[in-house]
């Protein structure tokens, strides 16, 4: 450039206000997030007023989306993120998890990456939902991955409470826009799971998992090369043009929901569409440019466009790879005409990724966008266009009409703000009620069937598409987690699954945040796999609030001890580690209502031999039913509580590292050696309700009953009255399994839960009669028609939302 | 894969929005096909040089006006039409059925006319719509016409029952003139009917998982070398595909293979639709 532009005469002038006050509502004025502090330190980083663009930038970056301020220490203190399993740890959009050796001196890593959308979901539920699977899938596709499946964890209010007609509302449009993305898109649903609770009915939250498949040697980092030193390396903007939508949605994402500013709020939600996304994204135009790029041996960088659009995209991709940019906006295609710099530079326009490659690759590039996928002929303003470079001097430097509108020290605009935050231990004040054995035990069977927490999720996985790209090994419904096998004609199987119970996390966050690692890695043992790895989404409030900062600590202590204390299978002192995350605060509503801590864990397992997964459908009568794990005085939390007593108790099912070790290891032996027909791991409704679930079987093709006598059921821990440790037998949630065996197998079984030390017990049988009786000893306590259960549990999720 | 050296040659059709090339391909190669994506931006002329076509699934230019209705008016559509004519083996599967009956090549009775549609699900039973919309499930399919009426499905059996998976949004074949169905049973053109795992056709929901008129889920045009199917076998091809715990034959065929890494890698119960079109080339 042989002249230096001007600085633009546009500046936010934050010296001309004396007080905090002026300087606040100024800030509200443009929309922006800032405090005045910060924005005060902008101007001082920048040595002078910052232009809009600037400011727009910084608010993002600053917000707590984006930055973690008040969240980052807390997860480096305490949360484990390395060991054997890891090929990259939670440094980038995505972590990468080890799958095993390609057989060609390569290796197979799985891509996971996990993401809330829970204000966009609040305001506009489909495109806030499909706007959050079109998100998640750039972050693992933009590591050079095939996307090969996502989930999505959803909470949501009370469909029969005080805004069950809004709550309603938002079921209805978060799975149009779950099926409506993903089904187009064509990757298929993995799974994901639902829970209902009053603390969600302003605050829905909409997280979102995906999963990719990569060799290690074609990763792509989202960073300019190094080689970028010595040649020039163009900044490619690819996909969907530019226009104003989701401008301001970082900042969104960091604040309180306020009803009354619902209609500024849509505008700050972000405009789907899986069309584009599927040229771009599904073995289309990125695959051909990964492809042409590694086929010349040229190393790229690529990185996709999420909070703060092309400002964050391209400073985060220029400044980790150890660059500075210089970035002209008028390059960038746009889709409105006479847009201003900070809209150009910040709007969240959905569909776009930044590519980082050499110049002399750059027309390559634009040719297979623009001319072999025809992109501006198949969407309207569509195409690749490079808008800038990356430079050796750490400045980041915007161009607009011949103007800088943006030029500051590329370490300030990316490296963020942290803030330390107060906080302050909040009690439980509820006890354990007293409890007497019910009256008719089969009544209540039914009724926690029927139970909206509980009810078969059948009406709502069936608008998703399971089965796309082929891979499907067990589907949503069939067992405890999602299993494809990715790698065509490999035996490699990948188990998924979701957890977090929010009931558990409003008496403790701690234990919130224990048993939900507990739990998702039970659930891939279920099935047969060895969990690998997790990813966190830390769903809290306000973390200004000191006990709400408090809630979102003790669960991250909680889940980083679960993680230390159940060590990976086969790799003795290594925890399970995390390698991706999201934190997602201010989950709360203007009236002051916080979420209960809601931490939700994502677990990666991996299978040598995918064969083996079982579903959880008893599949032979005359099998024995095997208990895997005592039972212990562990209600608190429970359904049985919530569904029967309306109440919450205080004994939360403990997690002990040793014990879960021994049960999952157990439990994946004896499934790996084909000794298992049916499995199913003890969670919400406890015993009774998971051996009815294995009776129905997923999709309800159970042609069995089941027996279950309750003195054989083990009981650990103090002694309780009668009347209680029969509750607790059959409904606690305690950590466990039923494993449905062979007879001639019994033995072998308990042979491999002794060498691991885990409690096995014979409580039942499989019956030819579709029939489930509960037996004390020989008396009767209940006997339920397997077709009375399968209509209750079937129809409870339509009678609900109905 | 050993005679993958002679098999037909088979362009996937590739549009925008379509999300089933690949595993399509596979399926295809596995049955002995030699398949080739095929981009629609490529000169349609080229499509020529090939013995068979498949236009997969998906959402082809994001089923703007109604699915299929753009792909079926592209240049590459004129050509496919063209070759259909010629006697060229052509199977549209899900967003494939939709552009084929867009095309207006299924059913066919009249020249370059679109004759029915494939609506928006309505799963009826009783006389009640008990759900609407997207749906994606396991379902058993009947052979229903001979099994040589038609390219795509020689190698199977009289009467034959497969399994594979449907997941689509707008299945329903429908007309609005009802009479249109007894013509295409009087001239066997409806090939594949929902059933259940007995092989009972029921054109009430849940057997019929869409609403479709006389349960139909295939259909041929006259002369039998295209198939519109509205179910996905490139999603039933191999063993491993189909769910361990789907009533019938063939979930019991998986149950048993537990374990059994070769069998499971075998043919699924669909893989006979590509097998069929090996054998329709090389007769």
């Amino acid at each position: 450039m042989a002249q230096k532009p001007a600085l633009t005469a546009r500046l936010f002038s934050v010296d001309q206000y004396a007080d905090d006050e002026a300087l606040a509502a100024a800030l509200a004025g443009h929309g922006l997030g800032l405090t005045p502090f910060e924005a005060r330190r902008v101007a001082e980083l920048l040595g002078r007023n910052p232009t809009f663009t600037e400011l727009h930038l910084f608010n993002a970056e600053w917000s707590e989306h984006c930055s973690y301020k008040s969240s980052k220490p807390t997860l480096k203190e305490f949360l484990p993120v390395t060991g054997p399993t890891v090929i990259q740890g939670p440094e980038e959009d995505a972590g990468i998890l080890l799958l095993g050796d390609t057989g060609d001196g390569d290796r197979w890593g799985i891509v996971i990456a996990h993401e809330s959308h829970n204000h966009p979901s609040q305001v506009l539920p489909t495109e806030g939902a499909a706007t959050g699977i079109g998100g998640i899938v750039r972050d693992v596709d933009c590591m050079g991955a095939d996307v090969i499946g996502v989930a999505d964890p959803l909470r949501f209010g009370d469909p029969n409470g005080a805004n069950r007609d809004r709550t309603r509302w938002i079921v209805g449009g978060v799975v149009d826009g779950i099926w409506q993305y993903g089904n187009a898109l064509g990757v298929p649903n993995l799974g994901g799971d639902i829970v209902f609770d009053p603390c969600y009915d302003d605050n829905c939250l909409v997280n979102v998992v995906a999963l990719g498949l990569v060799r290690e040697s074609r990763i792509i980092h989202s960073r300019v090369p190094e080689e970028g030193r010595t040649e020039p390396y163009d900044l490619i903007l690819v996909g969907k043009p530019t226009d104003d939508s989701g401008f301001g949605g970082a900042a969104f994402s960091s604040v309180v929901l306020d009803d009354d500013a619902d209609e500024f709020n849509r505008g700050a939600v972000q405009v789907p569409d899986p069309f584009l996304k599927n040229v771009l994204l599904l073995h289309k135009a990125n695959e051909a440019v990964r492809n042409a790029a590694f086929e010349a041996g040229v190393p790229v960088g690529m990185k996709d466009l999420g909070a703060a659009g092309i400002a964050c995209c391209s400073s985060e991709i220029c400044s980790s790879g150890g660059f500075g940019a210089l970035i002209d906006l008028d390059r960038v295609p746009v889709a409105l005409a006479d847009m201003q710099a900070e809209v150009i530079a910040c709007a969240e326009t959905q569909e776009r990724y930044i590519w980082a490659v050499p110049r002399t690759f750059s027309d390559t590039v634009l040719r297979i966008y623009n001319e072999d996928w025809s992109l501006p002929d198949i969407y309207e303003g569509a195409r690749a266009a490079v808008i800038g470079e990356a430079t050796v001097e750490l400045r980041y430097t915007l161009l607009h009409h011949g103007e800088i509108v943006c030029d500051a020290n590329i370490m300030d605009v990316t490296e963020g703000i942290l803030y330390e935050r107060a906080e302050e231990p909040r009690g439980w004040d509820e006890a354990e009620p007293e409890l007497t054995f019910p009256a008719n035990l089969g009544d209540v069977l039914l009724r926690l069937l029927a139970s909206p927490n509980l009810a078969s999720r059948e009406p709502i996985y069936r608008f998703y598409d399971t089965e796309v790209q082929g891979a499907a090994v067990l589907r949503s419904g069939e067992a405890d987690a999602g299993v494809i096998a990715p790698v065509p004609g490999t035996k490699f199987g990948v188990a998924l699954s979701v957890d977090g119970n929010p009931r558990y996390g409003r008496i403790s966050p701690y234990a919130g945040g224990a048993t939900a690692v507990a739990e998702a890695i039970r659930n891939v043992s279920a099935v047969g796999a060895t969990a690998v790895g997790m990813t966190d989404c830390l769903n809290f409030g306000n973390p200004e609030v000191p006990t709400a900062f408090w809630e979102f600590r003790d669960s991250v202590r909680g889940l980083s001890d679960a993680a230390r204390s159940i060590e990976i299978k086969g790799q003795p002192g290594c925890p399970t580690p995390f390698v991706s995350g999201n934190v997602s605060l201010y989950n709360m509503s203007a009236a002051g209502n916080a979420i209960a801590p809601s931490p939700i864990v994502a677990c990666i397992g991996v299978m040598d031999d995918y064969s083996r997964a079982v579903t959880v459908q008893l599949k032979a009568a005359g099998s024995a039913l095997l208990l895997i794990g005592a039972r212990r005085d562990e209600l608190g939390g429970s359904d049985y509580y919530q569904v029967e007593l309306d109440c919450h108790g205080a004994h939360v099912p403990s997690v002990d590292g040793a014990r879960e070790m021994a049960q999952n290891e157990a439990v994946i032996d004896a499934i790996s050696a084909g000794l298992v027909r049916a499995s199913h791991d003890i969670s919400g409704g406890g015993l009774l309700v998971s051996l009815a679930e294995m009776a129905m079987g997923g999709w309800c093709h159970g042609t069995l009953g089941a027996s279950l006598d309750v003195s054989a059921v083990p009981f650990a821990g103090e002694p309780v009255p009668a009347d209680r440790e029969r509750v607790a037998k059959l409904f606690g949630e305690t950590s466990g399994f039923v494993l449905e065996v062979d007879p001639a197998n019994v033995a072998a079984v308990q042979a491999l839960c002794a060498e691991k030390g885990a409690v096995c017990a014979l409580v039942g049988q499989v019956t030819e009669a579709p029939t489930l009786t509960v037996t004390d000893g020989a008396a009767v306590l209940a006997q339920v028609a397997m077709s009375e259960l399968v209509e209750t549990w079937r129809g409870g999720l339509t009678a609900a939302l109905a | 894969m050993a005679q993958a050296c002679c098999g037909p040659s088979v362009a996937v059709i590739q549009f925008p929005g379509g999300n089933c090339e690949t595993e399509t391909a596979r399926a295809l190669a596995a049955a002995g096909c030699q398949p080739e994506i095929f981009r629609w931006n490529r000169r349609p002329s080229e499509l020529d040089a090939f013995e068979a076509m498949v236009i997969g699934g998906g959402f082809s230019y994001q089923d703007r006006v109604r699915a299929g209705v753009i792909a079926a008016h592209e240049p590459i559509g004129a050509r496919l039409v063209e070759l259909a004519h010629a006697g060229k083996p052509i199977l549209g599967i899900c967003n494939g059925a939709q552009i084929l009956v867009e095309m207006g090549l299924v059913p066919g009775l009249s020249p370059d006319a679109v004759e029915m549609a494939l609506a928006p699900n309505k799963m009826m039973r009783d006389g009640h719509v008990v759900r609407r919309d997207y749906y994606c499930i396991w379902t058993h399919l009947k052979l229903a016409a001979a099994p040589e009426r038609c390219a795509w499905t020689r190698v199977f059996g009289p009467g034959a029952v497969i399994a594979m998976p449907l997941a689509h949004g707008e299945g329903r074949f429908t007309a609005s003139d009802p009479g249109l169905f007894d013509t295409l049973a009087a001239n066997d053109q409806i090939v594949w009917q929902y059933c259940d795992e007995r092989g009972t056709v029921d054109d009430q929901f849940p057997i019929t998982p869409n609403g479709s008129a006389r349960a139909i889920a295939g259909l041929c045009n006259p002369a039998g070398n295209v198939l519109a199917l509205m179910p996905h076998p490139e999603r039933a091809s191999w063993l491993r595909q189909v769910p361990q715990d789907l009533p019938g034959r063939y979930g019991a065929e998986r149950r048993a293979a537990a374990g059994d890494f070769e069998a499971l890698e075998g043919a699924g119960p669909s893989r006979g639709l590509f097998g069929s079109v090996v054998e329709e080339v090389r007769s």
